[in-house]
């Protein structure tokens, strides 16, 4: 900065030279740079107030065009969904094959407290207890104290009942928080396929709603993902069959004393399940906690038609008969001798009753029922040939049925495949499955020969898999099916106007810690195929324990006990299912000269 | 001997300072303040207690105040500057101290009639030592760094205090009135602008580092800030207040409910619907114009102490009454930000209106101190 002296010596000298006093120069020349000074100060101070005064301006406009849009803005008050949403977007539905609602939401309220807030700490526990009895109130006083406690949980559901009730205590710091929560209409129908729900991760206004068990659970990811918009999952289950097989499965498994039942509907040619029932059952609203003792294979959250594997007995012979007649080494009429003795591998092959059949055709094993003739076809055949059949049938696999407790569901099979194995598993004894996969196996013989793949969920069309038998031999094995409910061991399991056909099976319980099997405890089953000359469904219905005390003795076999009950199932399904009834000639004159 | 002291002859001596008070600004505060007793009495249900009255009194006595400290010679005020300070400074750590002791009580020190606020009487202090340090440093020192250095101290020493109170919103009103002031005096404008960059540039990098491995703060740390900066994510949450404030002045709209109509705050939905939050009351029963009209008061408040500043060729006086503008200023701006949810609720009065007792004491002496330096000022 080159400043300009105070006193130039040239003025100076030139007011000296004239007489006058050079002071004046210095005075006039510091007021001039004062001058210029406060002018520069001025000038500075102005353009930053100008800097401030627009920063004013700014702000006062902003503040004002606030003013103006918040007192245009409609009042509205804080919805729980703004947060709500970051956690879940609505879980979908589940439907029936024709869309009726087996699972849905319900908006209900969560009870929480901010125990600071409550101002009258005993009233509000004494009220609430009255509310909920089950409530702890000394706990809850307690924690209601706690000075250092701000928030806690106090129900997770409310009826709008109890949420008046709370509300009418009113203490400002118990509050309610919104939440969705899994809603199953129909109670216990169909507990087993959809398993339950519960809340994941909570929060005051709103909650998670995962999948615990069931297809709830298979599915989660799906049902809970936001791109589904909510579309309905729809299942192959038909809710109308499913309600009359649960309601006849329980009439039937009181009735015949037992502890325990299963049923499994099948469409042969698609796989879907249309029903399936496990009893004892729970209602997935109020999912049971699994049992801590006990046997778990005893609990309503068993699944017995999925997880439960039991040795299905005489069921599994129509596979031996049926593989054999693939195979071609027997015909339907050809004789087998099933006279005693018979021992495989040092064991001495019973019958049921010590019964002596002589020599009999394939066909009157079946009907009859024989360990013998059928064990000696399953010689035949050889153990490779029998277990390629069976794998090829599914059995020994745990089902893919869409539910998480299908993989609980693995066959039992033989550590090693003796010719004693292949005699025994002919008649169902040594290999345990699952009801489920009984019904794909009967599915294939129904059918015509093809694997089909069991699914929960509504197919388009029939979903035939790899043929694993002829035609041909299908069809042989069916009547004979159909020949054991006409003239064999499930004479019960006719019913009028419907063709069934099927196949008992007694197996003897083992005892649960090995050594032998009870004589007196039973799982009995009965497979039926209908209407038989051109089977649509397999239906299996199996009962654990059951004993008909009608007669002078108590009688334990399928014929007397899961026959009777899937005769009045399929009368009660079967027009359900739309099938029309055929009668004979006989009975449809009758019908019109009535009708006359 | 300053210029401001040759002039003595020449200002108004006696009784006649009276004469010369600046009283459209007596008459613009005397407004405001009666805004606050009509929204006061309002919200308390149509009653002067439990908050008009008390603020009524309060006013008298500021007002009182103002006019002593106004018929005061200014110069008397500068050299008292450091003073001023120093004792303001005192009772900050003071109220540290007894806050130690006394239960949380950190903010206040009971002084018998009324509690004291030291962090209000702060706000003025330090304008009023800014404004007399700018006054005594010669101009061609203004933006050499030791200089610079003195009155950021001056800022930063009671800012750092009252922030471990914790008063968050007094803190940020002390340091951008400090620097606001100093920007005025004519320190250099790279000061601000790297201060001002460095500060982004650090928030920046805070926000940045978020996530990664070298984070700088702790994951609950971040989420407080979000809850901070963005309360509708959690509405009624943190986020209660600035809803139930959005509520009142939406249900408010262009013309308001009517005098004693307004539900929102009435119903005690509105949380410090008496202190912070009156703006909304205002905007609940008045509306739109009701509002607007109290933000005129405040802008032609503002407008006549920069006219008064600009008038007044002293640099004390003039620095002082534009700094106490500025306070002024930065108060109801910050305050109507915040309940407007423009900003994040930090707890800053609205001046002369919302109750409380320092806050308007400590205003009215500092108007007091504009007033002293218009009737003072060289003529």
């Amino acid at each position: 900065m080159i400043r300009t002296p105070l006193r130039p010596l040239a003025r100076v000298l030139d007011a000296r030279q004239k007489g006058e006093n050079p002071d004046a120069i210095e005075r006039e020349n510091l007021r001039i740079r004062h001058e210029q000074m406060r002018d520069r100060m001025r000038l500075r101070a102005e353009g930053r107030l100008l800097v401030l005064a627009i920063m004013f301006f700014g702000a006062f406009s902003v503040i004002g065009a606030r003013m103006g849009m918040l007192s245009a803005s409609e009042p509205t008050e804080p919805r729980a969904a703004a947060t709500g949403a970051s956690i879940i977007a609505s879980r979908a539905d589940i439907t029936d094959r024709q869309g009726r609602v087996l699972a849905t939401n319900m908006s209900t309220h969560s009870l929480y407290a901010h125990p600071q807030q409550i101002y009258r700490k005993e009233q509000a526990v004494a009220a609430l207890t009255e509310i909920f009895p089950d409530l702890d109130g000394e706990a809850l006083l307690k924690r209601f104290k706690d000075p250092k406690r701000k928030f806690m949980w106090i129900r997770k559901k409310l009826s709008p009942e109890q949420m008046q009730a709370v509300h009418d205590i009113g203490e400002p710091g118990l509050l309610f928080g919104p939440r969705e929560m899994r809603l199953y209409p129909n109670g216990a129908l169909a507990a087993h396929v959809l398993g339950g729900a519960s809340f994941g991760r909570e929060g005051v206004h709103s909650a998670e709603v995962i999948g615990t068990a069931g297809i709830e659970k298979y599915f989660d990811e799906e049902l809970r993902d936001p791109a589904r918009e909510g579309a309905p999952l729809q299942l192959s289950i038909d809710l109308s069959v499913q309600a009359a097989s649960e309601r006849v499965l329980d009439a039937g498994m009181k009735l015949m004393n037992a502890k325990g039942a299963a049923s499994v509907l099948m469409d042969v040619h698609t796989g879907e399940v249309i029903s399936i029932a496990s009893l004892p059952d729970f209602d997935p609203n109020d999912r049971p906690r699994p049992p801590t003792q006990g046997s778990p294979s005893d609990s309503p959250l068993f699944n017995r038609a999925v997880q439960g594997v039991y040795e299905l007995g005489s069921t599994f012979k129509i596979f031996a008969a049926a593989q054999a007649m693939e195979l071609g080494l027997v015909g339907p009429q050809t004789v087998i001798d099933t006279a005693p003795p018979f021992k495989v591998g040092g064991h001495r092959i019973g019958e049921f009753n010590n019964h002596n059949y002589g020599p009999i055709s394939v066909e009157k094993i079946i009907v009859k029922s024989s360990n013998r003739g059928t064990g000696k076809m399953a010689l035949a055949i050889g153990t490779q040939r029998q277990q390629d059949f069976l794998k090829s049938l599914g059995f020994f696999e745990a089902t893919p049925l869409e539910i998480v407790e299908a993989q609980g569901g693995a066959p039992l099979l033989p550590k090693r495949w003796t010719d004693l194995s292949s005699v025994t598993i002919s008649y169902g004894h040594g290999l345990s499955t699952s009801p489920l996969h009984l019904a794909a196996g009967y599915a294939a013989i129904a059918n015509g020969g093809r694997v089909v793949r069991p699914t929960l969920l509504k197919q388009d069309g029939p979903q035939h898999g790899p043929r694993v038998l002829s035609e041909a031999s299908a069809a042989a094995s069916r009547t004979m099916l159909r020949k054991v409910v006409t003239e064999g061991t499930a004479s019960f399991g006719e019913v009028p106007g419907y063709h069934v056909g099927g196949k008992t099976g007694t197996a003897d319980k083992p005892k649960e810690r090995g050594g032998g099997y009870y004589s007196d405890k039973t799982i009995t089953t009965f497979a039926a195929i209908f209407p038989a000359h051109d089977p649509k469904y397999v239906l299996i219905v199996t009962l654990d324990e059951p004993v008909e005390t009608s007669g002078t003795k108590p009688r334990r076999t399928a014929g007397w006990t899961a026959v009777p009950v899937a005769a009045e199932m399929i009368g009660r399904i079967a027009p359900l299912l739309g099938l029309r009834p055929q009668h004979d000639r006989g009975q449809l004159e009758r019908i019109i000269e009535t009708s006359q | 001997m300053t210029y401001l002291e040759y002039s003595v002859k020449t200002t108004p001596s006696g009784w006649r300072k009276i004469l010369y008070l600046n009283w459209p600004l007596v008459v613009l505060l005397s407004a405001v303040a009666g805004v606050g007793f009509l929204m006061l009495y309002s919200v308390a249900g149509g009653s002067f207690s439990p908050w008009a009255e008390p603020q009524m009194k309060r006013y008298l006595l500021g007002l009182t105040a103002m006019f002593v400290v106004a018929l005061v010679p200014i110069w008397f005020w500068r050299s008292m500057a450091l003073a001023i300070y120093g004792l303001a400074f005192f009772l900050l750590i003071l109220v540290e101290f007894f806050g130690a002791v006394g239960m949380g009580a950190q903010r206040w020190i009971d002084i018998g009639f009324m509690r004291l606020q030291p962090s209000e009487v702060m706000k003025i202090a330090m304008v009023v030592l800014l404004a007399a340090y700018y006054d005594w440093l010669p101009l061609a020192k203004t933006s050499r760094p030791l200089w610079v250095i003195l009155p950021v101290l001056i800022i930063v020493a009671p800012t750092m205090l009252v922030l471990t109170q914790p008063d968050l919103g007094t803190a940020i009103l002390l340091l951008t009135a400090g620097g606001l002031m100093m920007f005025l005096a004519g320190v250099h404008w790279l000061y601000f602008a790297s201060v001002i960059a460095a500060g982004a540039g650090g928030i920046w990098l805070v926000f940045q580092s978020r996530g990664t491995e070298w984070q700088l703060l702790k994951d609950y740390q971040f989420r407080r800030i979000d809850t901070f900066l963005d309360p509708s994510t959690d509405p009624l949450g943190a986020g209660y207040h600035i809803t139930q404030a959005k509520i009142a002045m939406g249900s408010g709209g262009w013309t308001g409910k009517g005098f004693m109509q307004g539900t929102q705050s009435r119903l005690n939905f509105l949380p410090e619907k008496h202190t912070d939050f009156i703006f909304n009351t205002l905007a609940e029963e008045f509306g739109f114009v009701g509002g607007v009209s109290l933000l005129l008061l405040y802008v032609l408040i503002l407008v006549f102490c920069v006219f008064a500043a600009l008038q007044n060729r002293d640099r004390f006086s003039s620095l002082l009454t534009l700094g106490i503008g500025l306070t002024f200023f930065l108060f109801f701006a910050v305050n109507m930000s915040m309940v407007m949810g423009l900003a994040p609720v930090v707890g800053v009065p609205l001046p002369l209106v919302s109750y409380g007792g320092s806050a308007m004491l400590v205003l009215m002496i500092a108007f007091g101190l504009v007033q002293s330096a218009h009737i003072h000022r060289p003529r």
